[in-house]
């Protein structure tokens, strides 16, 4: 006989997204539970990738300012690194610290755990089954469908090799290969091959398309581009992966395209980084008639309802993009709307963030996507070789863009260069707040900082720009 | 690569909705030809493309609610679709080029016109090939009946020759040939009915490897040259070329609502996070909340006002915010009567103009408090004058015939001039009046279809000859089917003219948001008393309704009086 929970509301999925569900949903008084398939709350994003990765583009970074110190003064030894320790700091200090915080807080709130994969019996009830496999079944009045995205296998990967790597494996730092393969040039594969090049790995990166980060402008690309170059030994842009081959003294890779080796390259490990997929036909979500997409995502409406009227669905799941502030937010709304408020969720923009070094980040639209949608806009630069605080700290290729429509309110920004997703917050709240580049330009930013460029960039926009040459100057006869 | 164009919603007189998409990305089109069908209060119309180009991407769908200055669509537009043109020019359409010039995109995209299935076989070198043409898109999802058949085999015929002549339930229109050629055989006869993708004729052409050429060329000729300058061609009706225009692709499939987020409402309106959240559990349209912050920013209290604004005011006719419009009128259903039991009966729909008009004159109906004021006009000068005009004209061939109505608009003019509360609308919170300072007349006209009631614009500034050959033009239109939206919009004042029919007298509708409506019948030759003795006296009888919320009886009373005065004596129209 299997254990029988009862309750208002359960969240499939203990991510970012579902315990803030779950959490929100116990704050608006609801009974919660959460189904989660691991024994600790935290999801893909505590345990196995934003933060983590961030402990490590930590250290790579000091590692990486250490080397360049030299040509300011200051010369450091060549660094100790202890992997094992590492490992621990980071499994520990940093993990441990957010994963025990989140088990208090769903304690404090009487927010049950039930510990097991999840799937759907009807759209009333939910199977869990542990390692074990033993059974529980939770009875619900609303479900959350919380449950994520994984990594994209590839066919043509002997995945089962120890040497091919998935963002989960590349955190482990099983060891330092000497020579490694990125399969994909997105944020994932950039990031972890920041951290094994600061660590001492020589890194190539292979990408399908013509750039890396593909959603980015252009321009920015440029500037991201001469900043990431030394990272990597070859980046083969307009190129792609053909045969992936694991013999016994490393993993042979042959490539196709643009920047192909005409020989197979031996690498010591290589990172599949192409993308994640959604989990959604993992859940049996059929037998409580959710519908699910032909590629397991699961549609919902703007209060994240899905085609069943008491389960909703957030995060990556729903779809792009996927990244754990949109499912957190998501996450409140979804429960919001169980609780009886009249939620939508409803943001002008999800911010984007490649934490490498230098860090990229944007929100709202790119120039890509003004031109799509036949948005009139106009461009305004702040390159950061105009900045005080930039020189001063050896970030002179960085930039400041932001995108204004013809009625001057901000419509999008990116920026490049160290702290860059820092700086991204202000041209969030601008956005969501309607802020004409006047605005901006008016409000006074300290000097000297980065987040400055934000304030001179909307400047130059206005035409008010002392910092640089105006090309919007009167012109004098 | 050509450049992208946005395609502005030209003025449809308010919003109005989507309800057909005409075009898909990829299409080619001609300036003119119409792009999407849309819906408003009073009748449903074409939206035409402003320019020539190939559709890049519609950013709309059915369904859509769109303004005046909304984006629809995207055009690669340019060069690339004007240079076939200018160039089949020169050639005989016959002669359809060989040497593909560049521009890849206008010519290898059939011409969603006419190009039924044309480049399904391309006959290499041949001297002719066989063609079949199909009915194209004619605007009606069911089938439609063939009145006519105008070619029989053997036929030479042009390209945009009509082939047979349908009837949906808008008009009758001719469906053209997309190629010129020899009828081979014929498909359809009279009675049949017939839907797009019919088979029509087999058409023997002559060859046939530059198809597209010979479709642009085919079009040139029949197409003004205006055509390719964008603007000056936009005022013509889209209808106006109805069976040139009718040939039209599926609307493309409607997108995913988790795509729209870039055209969602709250996206535009200059309001916080916070502050969209709270209309949204208000059920408030931002876009009607006017921002008391800097720069008109919404602000909580501005959303809070308005919701207390919106629960107090009173409400004017037709409440914008609710759907029922009339304010829940309590009445028992109508019985189920089964006629058929009482004899032979025959289910007819509704034509379209009907289904439309027919709720708007519910509305006017239940929520203007009508009053009518008869009266009636001695009108004999004025007949004895306008018959001695006409033939005058008659005799300088000039073919311009003067009717009593245009006097009737004339003195109405005058008399909305000298009672100016006859000249204004309710404003839409049911407290003050906007007063109007131009004076545009609505005429009613009977068509096949339907009632419509097209404007004529400045009616008190026109001479009595521009007055009748405007209102020749507009009923000609607006009996052809071809009237625009704006052709019914800005009136100030209404006229329904029966008195071509009979009848002493009846009681108008007012077409809101005007406030009055002059209704005229057939005038009779009367005993009148001039003090002595009764003279026999042509009098006009006049039936004006008016909105008693915003017109007194004794107003009502004067302007009639004053109305009769004028006709009585046409000097006054020059005082």
């Amino acid at each position: 006989m299997s254990n029988q929970v009862n309750t208002q509301v359960v969240i499939l999925g203990g991510g970012p997204g579902g315990y803030s569900a779950a959490f929100r949903a116990a704050d608006l008084g609801l009974e919660a539970v959460i189904v989660e398939r691991y024994n600790v709350l935290g999801g893909v994003c505590l345990n196995v990738g934003c933060i983590p990765s961030k402990a490590l583009l930590h250290l790579a970074k000091h590692i990486e300012d250490a080397k360049h110190m030299g040509a300011e003064g200051v010369e450091f030894a060549a660094p100790k690194i202890d992997l094992d320790k590492i490992r621990k700091h980071k499994d520990e200090k940093v993990i441990g610290t957010l994963t025990g915080g989140l088990a208090q807080m769903a304690k404090m709130r009487k927010v049950q755990v039930v510990t097991g994969n999840g799937e759907f019996v009807s759209d009333k009830q939910l199977k869990v089954t542990d390692k074990d496999g033993k059974e529980t079944l939770v009875n619900f009045e609303h479900a959350i469908i919380a449950a994520g995205s994984q990594s994209i296998k590839l066919p043509f990967v002997p995945h089962d090799d120890e040497r091919i790597w998935d963002s989960t494996a590349a955190l482990e730092l099983r060891f330092i290969p000497e020579r490694m393969l990125i399969l994909g040039g997105g944020i994932i594969g950039l990031e972890m091959g920041t951290v094994y090049s600061a660590l001492g790995a020589t890194v190539d990166v292979v990408e399908m398309t013509d750039q890396l980060i593909p959603p980015a402008d252009k321009d920015i690309m440029k500037a991201y581009m001469k900043m990431i170059k030394s990272k990597f030994d070859n980046i083969m842009l307009s190129t792609k992966a053909a045969k992936v081959e694991a013999k016994k003294d490393g993993i042979y890779v042959t490539f196709e395209g643009d920047k192909a080796p005409t020989d197979p390259v031996k690498y010591d490990a290589v990172l599949v980084a192409v993308g994640r997929a959604p989990n959604g036909k993992k859940l049996a979500a059929e037998k409580a008639g959710v519908k699910v997409t032909d590629r397991g995502f699961i549609e919902v409406d703007k209060q994240l309802r899905t085609n069943v009227k008491n389960i909703f669905a957030i995060g990556d799941i729903i779809g792009q993009p996927m990244l754990a502030h949109k499912a957190v937010h998501e996450g409140h709304v979804a429960a919001e709307v169980i609780s009886g408020k009249k939620h939508y969720f409803d943001p002008k923009v999800i911010p984007s963030i490649a934490y490498t070094d230098p860090e990229l980040a944007w929100a709202g639209l790119t120039e890509k996507e003004a031109k799509e949608q036949g948005i009139d806009y106009e461009v305004a630069v702040f390159p950061w070789s105009a900045s005080g605080r930039a020189i001063a700290q050896g970030a002179t290729d960085g930039m400041t863009k932001l995108l204004f429509d013809k009625n001057h309110r901000i419509i999008g920004g990116a920026m490049v260069g160290p702290n860059a997703g820092e700086l991204l917050g202000e041209v969030c709240l601008a956005i969501e707040m309607g802020c004409d580049a006047e605005d901006i330009a008016l409000t006074v930013h300290a000097h000297p900082t980065l987040h400055e460029s934000i304030g001179l960039a909307a400047e130059v926009y206005e035409g008010s720009i002392t910092d640089l040459p105006n090309k919007k100057a009167v012109k004098k006869k | 690569m050509a450049n992208r164009k946005e395609v502005f919603a030209p003025d449809v007189g308010g919003e109005v909705e989507i309800i057909e998409v005409l075009v898909s990305p990829g299409d080619s089109l001609n300036a003119e030809d119409a792009l999407f069908t849309v819906e408003s209060d009073k009748a449903s119309m074409d939206i035409p493309a402003p320019f020539a180009g190939v559709v890049a991407e519609l950013k709309v769908k059915v369904g859509d609610k769109i303004n005046e200055g909304d984006l629809l669509a995207l055009f690669e537009a340019a060069e690339a679709a004007a240079e076939p043109k200018a160039e089949a020019k020169a050639e005989p359409k016959a002669e359809p080029k060989v040497d593909a010039k560049p521009e890849p995109k206008a010519e290898a995209k059939p011409e969603p016109k006419q190009e039924p299935k044309a480049e399904a076989k391309p006959a290499a070198k041949a001297a002719s090939k066989t063609i079949e043409v199909t009915v194209p898109d004619i605007g009606t999802d069911g089938e439609v009946d063939v009145i006519d058949v105008l070619v029989s085999v053997g036929d030479s015929i042009d390209a945009e020759a009509g082939l047979i002549t349908v009837e949906t339930d808008k008009a009758t229109m001719d469906v053209p040939s997309s190629h010129a050629g020899t009828v081979e055989s014929v498909a359809v006869k009279t009675g049949d009915k017939v839907k797009q993708g019919s088979l029509v004729i087999t058409l023997k052409v002559a060859d046939a490897s530059a198809d597209a050429s010979s479709e642009a060329s085919s079009d040139s000729s029949v197409d003004s040259s205006a055509d390719s300058s964008s603007d000056s061609s936009a005022a013509e009706s889209a209808a106006s070329q109805p069976a040139a225009n009718e040939t039209r692709k599926q609307p493309p499939v409607p997108d995913h609502p988790m795509d729209r987020k870039a055209r969602s409402e709250e996206s535009v309106a200059y309001a916080s996070p916070a502050v969209r959240r709270l209309a949204r559990e208000f059920g408030v349209d931002l876009h009607k909340v006017n921002g008391s912050g800097r720069k008109q920013r919404i602000m909580k209290e501005d959303v809070q006002e308005f919701v207390k604004y919106e629960l107090s005011r009173p409400k004017a006719t037709a409440s914008t915010n609710t759907s029922q419009g009339g304010g829940g009128l309590q009445v028992i259903a109508q019985p189920k009567v089964d006629f058929s039991k009482f004899g032979e009966i025959e289910q007819v729909p509704l034509t379209r103009i009907q289904k439309i008009s027919g709720p708007n004159l519910h509305r006017n109906w239940v929520t203007i408090p009508h009053v009518t004021q008869f009266d009636e006009a001695d009108i004999t000068e004025l007949e004895a004058f306008r018959k001695q005009e006409n033939e005058l004209q008659a005799k300088q061939k000039n073919g311009i015939k003067i009717t009593p109505l245009v006097f009737i608009m004339k003195a109405a003019a005058k008399a909305l001039r000298a009672y100016p509360v006859f000249n204004s609308s309710l404003a839409e919170d049911g407290e003050s009046l906007i007063m109007k300072k131009y004076v545009h007349i609505g005429i009613a006209v009977d068509t096949p279809n339907g009632l419509v009631v097209p404007v004529i614009r400045d009616v008190d500034q026109k001479g009595i000859y521009q007055l009748s050959e405007e209102l020749a033009e507009i009923s000609a239109k607006a009996r052809d089917g071809k009237l625009k939206a704006t052709d019914m919009q800005g009136g100030c004042f209404s006229i329904s003219s029966l008195g071509g029919i009979g009848g002493t007298a009846f009681t108008p509708i007012v077409n809101a948001p005007e406030v009055a409506i002059l209704g005229v019948s057939k005038s009779d030759m009367k005993p009148q008393w001039n003090g002595k003795e009764f003279v026999p006296r042509l009098m006009l009888p006049l039936s004006l309704s008016y909105d008693h919320r915003v017109i007194d009886g004794a107003v009502a009373a004067r302007f009639s009086v004053y109305l009769s005065a004028v006709l009585g004596d046409i000097r006054k129209l020059v005082l």
